[in-house]
């Protein structure tokens, strides 16, 4: 482009020339194709955990196992930095023991080997019902998913949330707890209530005690909470919660406390609404008298055979070996694997018979590179592209759409080579979208491209935000999840993603929101009569992770914007960046608006901050977790007016959500461009542009969806092929 | 807890416990006559740092007399087997850090950091490197954990001093200004850092597993050296990155099997955290034995209690929480009361030392060969004093502790730099930390 003194030329004439010089590549493009390349591909933590449950059906928690992996291009799934450290090998190592022995069953495992502690966040109020696994009419607690090993005993251990003097949270009244697994009554405990001899008066408690005996119930009234419950091998939901009292309390209704004065101010008394007595912790310990290794799902799924005499044990450890390994690597299994895996199987029957070969077996089978990693061959002549086989489309379209390894149907298509014939394609992919295991492309593909991973580390100013709690993280999160399941499962076009009527959500988040009339826990789909709230731009997910802890930034929220809506990230910003003058020169404090004038003034930041700041400014009626504001810092009036350098201007969400939409293709570009990014599992080049473009025009008669767009990177060239070195 | 089979209990898995406890590798390669110097400059030095909260009365603490001939006063008697290792340090002081107004959670950072808590309810908390992290930085090479962080309470129990996050309240250790290290204090989570996934402590399962672990990386280096073959010299690149990872695994395995060759007592894996406090103390105190002793770790922090703690303490006869407990207003029946804890603690902590004192290593024990540094941010509770502070040191020090003595400095000597001057015994040099002003003469 010519320097910004000289003429310039018209509009039309520029976009004839992009026209141009766009069509001349894309014919360079489809004359010789550059599919790129993807290094080995290691399996990133989600795709790990989900794969131990395709292959075996057990339920494994990620995060006690694995190291989170690196990230890059916003999602951590690109094979370029997924490396292996020496940590990450002993976990791959560890894991294997642990998950081989937790699927097969260890009937010599110790005493206690599967116990474990959950505990209930403390900003989290315990005043409705905490989720979809508790009984209705219940209030607090938690539920949680335990690998119960084998059959036996196992003991859940309550424990009640204290308050900062040490006191049983409202112990002294009574409330009924309820112990159940997956669903099913095992206890109901009376707890509280029965406290003898006077309280330490009130304004004193924590430093001056009450009665010894009060003070003994109240300080460890809570230790008998042991139950004893015969439980089948699996994994359970263990739930513990509270029956919930209905009724109104009675006398003032007091304002919500921010955790801290709650807890001070709440040491005793009120047992009712959200200062009642709440669940600290569960413990599930066990197994004691462990009775045998059950009937589990992982058991049912490994041992395709039982060996009926010593002499079928060989071949039939040989058959569940190779079945693991034909699913486990993703392709027929060889007799090499059958050789390396029938060793350890030897080595281990010889141990401890039949089962722990089997057990010595997988274990060796989780280590392989071949499991860890995708390999993809060159079979090309140097720097061609050609087709990948069919079993390793498979594994694309599975890591893909399920992050997870291929199942039968997709493997024996492949296996047969059928997998490229006349509809088979879209057949599958519609398959893998309609099953349920494609709720990663919510949980990992669009959480990571919409920052909703970062709303677990955020921790906006208790000082600023008193009201800020664990329910309302949750609810945030999981609106925002709902939401975008929501649009991808109806599949709906991708500006829907900013302009859709409607909203899930429960009664903490309606009440951030200002709905009125919504009541409970469970989040529901409402109907938003507010514009300013429609779409991903009004969500708080997305406008809490996009501000400082103590204030919003226009900045921050511009940037995000530009990079993931329109798809034109800017530079990072200089090095030796003085900060903003936190005052103005009248020694007020200055408007975020007065201090963001700064960055005009300076032509360095200037080239940049005209681009950002204004989208910012446009959401600044948002607060820094999202709640609706006309008034900022010190009083002064919102103002949500954006202009930018070429005469551009809109006011508020409304203004700026109609101006991102009318960019209708940026808008579908950078949704083409993240999908591409996490599909094939690496960053987007050069020669990657001329698909997105194709693309980009294709999916315009198709409006756009969700589903088109899928098809479309599935049929592209960077995912069919690749580049041999 | 639910004690399942014996082998839950801390009392009935320590088989042995109480006999004497087999000697370690280092015997064994001792050649017969011992050559004593070598030995001792192969044997390592160790730090502990423990802390207690709510301040101590200190009228039971404080020896009458200063010198070699002091007198164990009541609250440390339990230390009393080991007098001739125990220095009592007097008129060491945090106070002259600017005020701060959370008397708590300043007490607790202060204590190994001499850097004052930044003043924050959210996650931008600062203080300072604490002078265990110093150590460990200077030690972690050498051993498969750089320090261990353990504590008695859960990080989640109890609320915090007001206006400051809980992370000041809740550690001792600072990794790094803006680190503050959570304190782990579940027994089972701490024997799986420090045993992995082999759920006992005897030699047999260690071996094992070492066996076991090494087979697979042998199959899997075989079979990384075929796959390669297939590859492209750029692919070749990243799955080399797994063999790195396995070379770095088996030297790990290696020192592990070195390791092994120590006969340690049998500890199978705890289920959970035990039902009684004094329990779950010696526990938490046997694995650090085990850790010391293993050479797993050289440095260990542990708290017997967050900072602010509310526990009460029926069972030695102070029934209401320790921390209404420790504003004693004087009353006779509460200082009775905070004296019983206070006691207490330091029993549990005499524990650990005797546990020290009786395991073997080398030409002495592993007491001879650690720094016990034991004490509170604060003196006083009730006033929230950060002068005067209850600090003693028990051990060795590895040969570099003098005669145990009582010693007395001038009011208001920095805290820091007792830091400086342990730190400088442990081979650390530390020519300023926090607001020291020299390295504490007497040391």
């Amino acid at each position: 482009m010519p320097p910004p003194q000289a003429k310039q030329p018209d509009s039309d004439a520029a976009q004839a020339f992009v026209g141009y010089l766009e069509a001349s590549l894309d014919r360079a493009a489809a004359a010789n194709p550059d599919a790129g390349r993807v290094p080995p591909h290691r399996m990133n933590r989600t795709e790990y955990v989900n794969a131990i449950r395709d292959l075996l059906s057990l339920e494994v928690d990620a995060r006690s196992l694995l190291a989170v992996d690196d990230s890059d291009r916003g999602f951590d799934n690109i094979a370029g930095v997924l490396s292996v450290s020496p940590v990450l090998l002993d976990q791959y190592l560890n894991a294997a023991l642990v998950i081989s022995r937790a699927a097969v069953g260890d009937p010599g495992a110790p005493p206690g080997s599967a116990s474990q502690t959950y505990s209930v966040s403390k900003g989290l109020y315990q005043d409705d019902r905490a989720g979809e696994d508790v009984p209705f009419g219940s209030r607090g607690g938690l539920s949680v998913r335990h690998h119960f090993p084998l059959d036996g005993a196992y003991v859940c251990k309550i424990r009640l949330r204290r308050t900062m003097y040490g006191y049983i949270r409202a112990f002294d009244e009574p409330s009924d707890l309820e112990l159940r697994v997956d669903g099913a009554l095992v206890a109901r405990l009376q707890v509280g209530g029965a406290q003898r001899g006077p309280a330490p008066p009130v304004t004193f408690a924590g430093n001056i005690a009450g009665d010894p005996e009060w003070e003994d119930y109240m300080l460890r009234g809570d230790s008998a909470l042991d139950v004893r419950v015969p439980i089948r091998a699996g994994t359970r939901t263990v739930s513990v919660s509270f029956v919930r009292r209905i009724g109104e309390p009675e006398g003032i209704l007091q304002p919500d406390l921010p955790p801290f004065g709650y807890a001070v101010n709440e040491a005793v008394s009120s047992p009712r609404g959200n200062s009642g007595p709440a669940v600290d912790s569960l413990a599930v310990l066990g197994p004691e008298g462990a009775s045998g290794t059950g009937d589990t799902p992982s058991r049912r799924r490994i041992f395709i055979c039982q060996p009926a005499s010593a002499q079928q044990e060989n071949g039939c450890a040989r058959r569940i070996l190779m079945n693991l390994a034909t699913q486990a690597f993703r392709r027929p299994a060889t007799p090499d694997d059958e050789q390396t895996l029938m060793a350890f199987y030897r080595a281990g029957a010889s141990r401890g018979g039949f089962e722990a070969g089997v057990r010595a077996g997988l274990e060796r089978l989780l280590a392989d590179p071949e499991f860890v990693f995708r390999i993809e061959r060159d079979r090309a002549e140097p720097a061609r592209s050609h087709r990948l086989t069919d079993l390793e489309l498979a594994s694309r379209l599975s890591f893909f759409l399920w992050s997870s390894i291929p199942d039968q149907e997709l493997r024996n298509l492949a296996a047969t080579g059928r997998l490229r014939t006349p509809g088979t394609l879209d057949a599958q992919v519609r398959r893998m979208l309609a099953d349920v295991r494609s709720d990663t492309l919510v949980d990992s593909f669009a959480a990571q491209w919409f920052s909703l991973r970062q709303l677990r580390s955020v921790l906006p100013d208790p000082d600023s935000f008193p009201d800020f709690d664990e329910n309302l993280r949750d609810a945030l999160e999981q609106e925002t999840r709902l939401f975008i399941s929501s649009q991808l499962r109806d599949d709906h076009s991708v500006a829907d993603l900013l302009t859709a009527n409607y909203t899930f959500v429960n009664e903490r988040l309606a009440r951030h929101y200002g709905i009125p009339n919504v009541y409970g826990s469970h989040f529901r789909r409402v109907t938003l009569d507010a514009e300013a709230r429609h779409g991903l731009l009004g969500q708080g997910s997305l406008l809490t992770v996009t501000a400082y802890p103590n204030r919003t930034s226009p900045v921050l929220r511009g940037r995000w914007l530009l990079e993931n809506v329109l798809g034109t990230p800017p530079p990072p910003p200089p090095a030796n960046v003085p900060a903003l003058k936190e005052q103005g020169e009248n020694g007020r404090p200055a408007s975020i608006r007065e201090r963001m004038e700064q960055h005009r003034r300076n032509p360095v930041c200037a080239s940049c901050h005209v681009r950002m700041d204004p989208l910012g400014f446009a959401l600044e009626n948002f607060d820094a977790t999202g709640r609706w504001r006309v008034t900022g810092d010190g009083g002064t009036r919102i103002d949500a007016n954006a202009s930018f350098p070429d005469g551009t201007t809109f006011n508020g969400v409304e203004g700026l959500r109609a101006f991102l939409v009318s960019r209708r293709e940026d808008l579908v570009r950078t949704a083409i461009e993240k999908m591409l990014t996490y599909a094939l599992g690496r960053g987007l080049e050069s020669y990657d542009m001329p698909t997105v473009r194709a693309i980009t025009r294709d999916v315009a008669a198709r409006n756009d969806r969700w589903s088109a767009i899928v098809l479309a990177v599935v049929k592209s060239v960077p995912f069919q092929m690749r580049r041999s070195e | 807890m639910i004690v399942t089979r014996k082998a839950l209990s801390r009392r009935t898995v320590l088989r042995g416990a109480g006999a004497v406890l087999a000697l370690p590798l280092l015997d064994s390669m001792v050649p017969a006559f011992g050559e004593a110097r070598a030995l001792a400059a192969a044997t390592p030095r160790r730090l502990g740092a423990i802390y207690v909260p709510n301040g101590i009365w200190m009228a039971r603490w404080t020896p009458a007399v200063t010198g070699t001939a002091y007198e164990l006063p009541s609250t440390l008697k339990p230390l009393s087997a080991h007098r001739a290792q125990t220095s009592v340090f007097t008129g060491l002081s945090t106070a002259g850090l600017p005020k701060n107004s959370g008397v708590h959670a300043s007490a607790s950072t202060k204590f190994l950091t001499s850097a004052n808590p930044r003043n924050t309810q959210g996650s931008a908390v600062e203080a300072g490197i604490s002078m265990d992290q110093l150590a460990a930085r200077e030690f972690g090479q050498a051993t498969q954990l750089a320090s261990l962080e353990l504590g008695l309470e859960s990080a989640e129990a109890g609320t915090c001093d007001i206006g400051f996050s809980c992370a000041y309240t809740n550690t001792v250790a600072w990794r790094g200004a803006k680190t503050p290290l959570p304190m782990e204090n579940n027994p089972r989570a701490v024997f799986g850092r420090l045993f992995g996934a082999t759920g006992s402590t005897s030699q047999a399962a260690r071996l094992e597993r070492i066996q076991n672990e090494r087979s697979i990386l042998d199959s899997v280096t075989e079979k990384i050296g075929r796959l390669s073959r297939t590859l492209g010299p750029s692919d070749r690149t990243k799955l080399a990155e797994y063999t790195d990872a396995i070379s770095d695994v088996e030297r790990r395995i290696q020192r592990a099997e070195e390791q092994s060759a120590r006969e340690l007592p049998t500890l199978v894996q705890p289920a959970g955290i035990p039902s009684t406090f004094e329990e779950h103390a010696k526990l938490m105190f046997d694995l650090q034995v085990l850790a010391y002793q293993a050479d797993l770790t050289r440095v260990v922090t542990f708290m017997i209690g967050r900072e602010f703690s509310g526990r009460a303490y029926p069972e030695v006869g102070a029934p209401d929480a320790h921390h209404p407990t420790s504003h004693h207003e004087n009353d006779p029946v509460k200082l009775e009361r905070l004296s019983r804890i206070n006691t207490f603690h330091v029993s549990l902590f005499a524990y650990f030392v005797d546990r020290l004192g009786a395991t073997q290593e080398g030409d002495g024990t592993l007491l001879d060969h650690v720094m016990l540094l034991y004490g509170s941010g604060m003196s006083d509770g009730n006033a929230h004093s950060h002068s005067n502070l209850p600090i003693v040191v028990v051990g060795g020090g590895t040969g570099q502790l003098p005669v145990a003595r009582h010693l007395q400095y001038p009011d208001e000597t920095p805290l820091a730099n007792l830091h400086v001057a342990l730190l400088d015994k442990l081979g650390v040099r530390t020519d300023v930390f926090g607001n020291s002003t020299g390295s504490l003469a007497g040391v």
